[in-house]
């Protein structure tokens, strides 16, 4: 039995964490394997800007930082984001896996180039970020948007009349106009239109939440785990200065 | 009078900030320009892991955030990091200049490659990672380290004698082997030994704080700020939040010095 902690990067209810965790329904999982989903203790509001971004980073580092003592296995992030990725890296020994880097190698594997689907454009910094650390720029055949703004707890329920045949309408522009042979989800919160894209779409389309599941389920599979080269432990790590703020951070939101 | 705030990324007290404050001896500046140097609340022991930058990035975010409301018309980050600059940017809208990309930049008009001169090995990988992020690599000759600990408050105070030398080795090697036209030195902390390397190396040195300096003022002589399309505001601030988070480090660093 294998325990996998993912870190949901915003503060919810049980109910909200629910509709998030039921995104490893679309993927097959080894039964052995133990998915725990866990809200972050604060966070910004939306992933918009730098100072989103940073506040991101400490959250996730924060929810995740035990995890190895807790017992998990491996943590996965569920945000394309890939927030605190490698923060958690520099502390945890065992495998990490953020979605957005993993997305995009993976959608390598099955052709030639991607386009990464949004729902609107606050959100294309997050993606060039991991384009040019990877240097894929000439990969990426587009990043487009549907111009919706999303809600990062209901997420798309209710709106699927309206977003669901835009989205389709988007990638097929991504794929008829820019060269598009994959198509990437550009969020963990648009899981409920992959099974409508999937079917109604030529090409593949990357659900990036189910497959950090896998892709977490195979480094534990293969007995890998990121390099200590790329992501050096701090020398004097600080756990409880991280947990000191988040808490001071949540004791604000909470009295809001 | 411009009045610019420059963040030290350590939380140093007057003595480490004098020693900080001294790189403005090293560039001529407007006699005008009203440089206030304030260290960060809390933050990282080393800088060497995801972890301290992480950590880092909100230190100097906390430091800057209000320095348009407190008067201040630029703000400079002490670190070749760079570290809370792009969150920095996301909330001001007066200048916020940082020496690590920018020092390459600047390299970049005076030849076409340059080298770093690292501290040690483990802040290697900071350079690895941030020189891909600017898309610098193809010009970039090196990163090469002269494997000495560095101290952020007593930076190369006593190690004089002992270090340039090493450094000097270790930057010619940069230009013989690896082909650099200009060295940039890693670190603000190295501005100690910027003098005595300029004068000993055939190409030029970049001494990271003040160009920084110079940037700033140059910035707002041409009444330049960054641009708010490549960093858009955030749609929900949360100030007060951050305050409160690095009071409590503050107070947690405090209590386990206490212990």
């Amino acid at each position: 039995m294998a325990r996998i902690l993912v870190i949901v990067p915003f503060p919810m209810s049980d109910a909200e964490l629910a509709q998030r965790a039921s995104q490893a329904k679309s993927a097959r999982l080894d039964p052995a394997l133990e998915l725990e989903f866990r809200s972050v203790r604060a966070a910004p509001a939306n992933y918009a800007s730098e100072h989103d971004s940073m506040l991101a980073e400490i959250s996730i580092l924060d929810a995740g930082k035990q995890a190895e003592a807790e017992g998990f296995d491996a943590v996965c992030i569920d945000t394309m984001s890939d927030s605190g990725l490698a923060a958690l890296r520099s502390v945890l020994d065992i495998p990490v896996i953020g979605p957005g880097r993993a997305a995009m190698l993976f959608a390598l594997t099955l052709g030639e180039r991607f386009s990464i689907l949004m729902m609107w454009d606050r959100w294309r910094h997050l993606y060039q970020k991991t384009i040019a650390e990877l240097n894929l720029d000439w990969r990426c055949a587009s990043i487009r948007s549907i111009g919706v703004a999303p809600n990062n707890r209901t997420l798309l329920a209710g709106k699927e009349g309206d977003v669901f045949p835009r989205l389709l309408a988007t990638a097929t522009q991504c794929i008829e106009e820019d060269g598009a042979e994959v198509i990437l989800l550009g969020s963990t919160t648009m899981h409920q239109a992959h099974a409508y894209l999937a079917e109604h779409l030529p090409v593949p389309v990357i659900n990036p939440g189910p497959l950090s599941y896998r892709l977490a389920e195979t480094a534990l599979a293969l007995r890998l785990r990121h390099s200590r080269r790329a992501f050096p432990t701090p020398l004097v790590p600080k756990p409880r200065q991280i947990e000191a703020m988040l808490t001071a951070a949540a004791s604000l939101e909470a009295r809001r | 009078m411009p009045k610019i705030l420059v963040i030290v990324p350590f939380a140093l007290d007057a003595e480490g900030i004098g020693r900080r404050r001294n790189q403005l001896r090293a560039v001529k500046l407007d006699p005008d320009s009203d440089f206030h140097f304030r260290p960060v609340k809390a933050g990282p022991t080393s800088f060497m892991s995801a972890h301290d930058w992480t950590m880092m990035d909100l230190a100097i975010f906390e430091a800057g955030a209000s320095a348009e409301e407190e008067g201040f018309d630029a703000v400079c980050i002490d670190t070749m990091s760079d570290s809370g600059m792009a969150a920095l940017r996301s909330v001001l809208d007066i200048p916020v200049v940082s020496p690590g990309r920018a020092s390459m930049l600047f390299a970049l008009t005076l030849g076409s490659k340059f080298s770093v001169l690292a501290q040690w090995q483990p802040a290697l990988a900071r350079y690895k990672k941030a020189i891909p992020e600017y898309r610098l690599e193809r010009h970039c000759a090196s990163v090469r380290s002269f494997d000495m600990p560095p101290n952020f408050d007593q930076l190369l105070d006593g190690k004089q004698e002992a270090v340039f030398p090493r450094m000097l080795e270790v930057c010619m090697k940069c230009i013989e082997e690896d082909g650099a036209d200009v060295i940039c030195l890693g670190s603000t902390t190295m501005h100690q030994a910027a003098e005595w390397l300029a004068e000993r190396l055939p190409v030029p040195l970049i001494n990271p704080g003040p160009l920084t300096y110079k940037l700033v003022e140059s910035m707002l002589a041409l009444g330049l700020t960054h641009s708010r399309v490549g960093y858009p505001k955030p749609l929900t601030p949360k100030l007060p939040m951050v305050h409160a988070m690095l009071e409590a480090a503050a107070r947690q660093e405090a209590e386990s010095r206490g212990r």
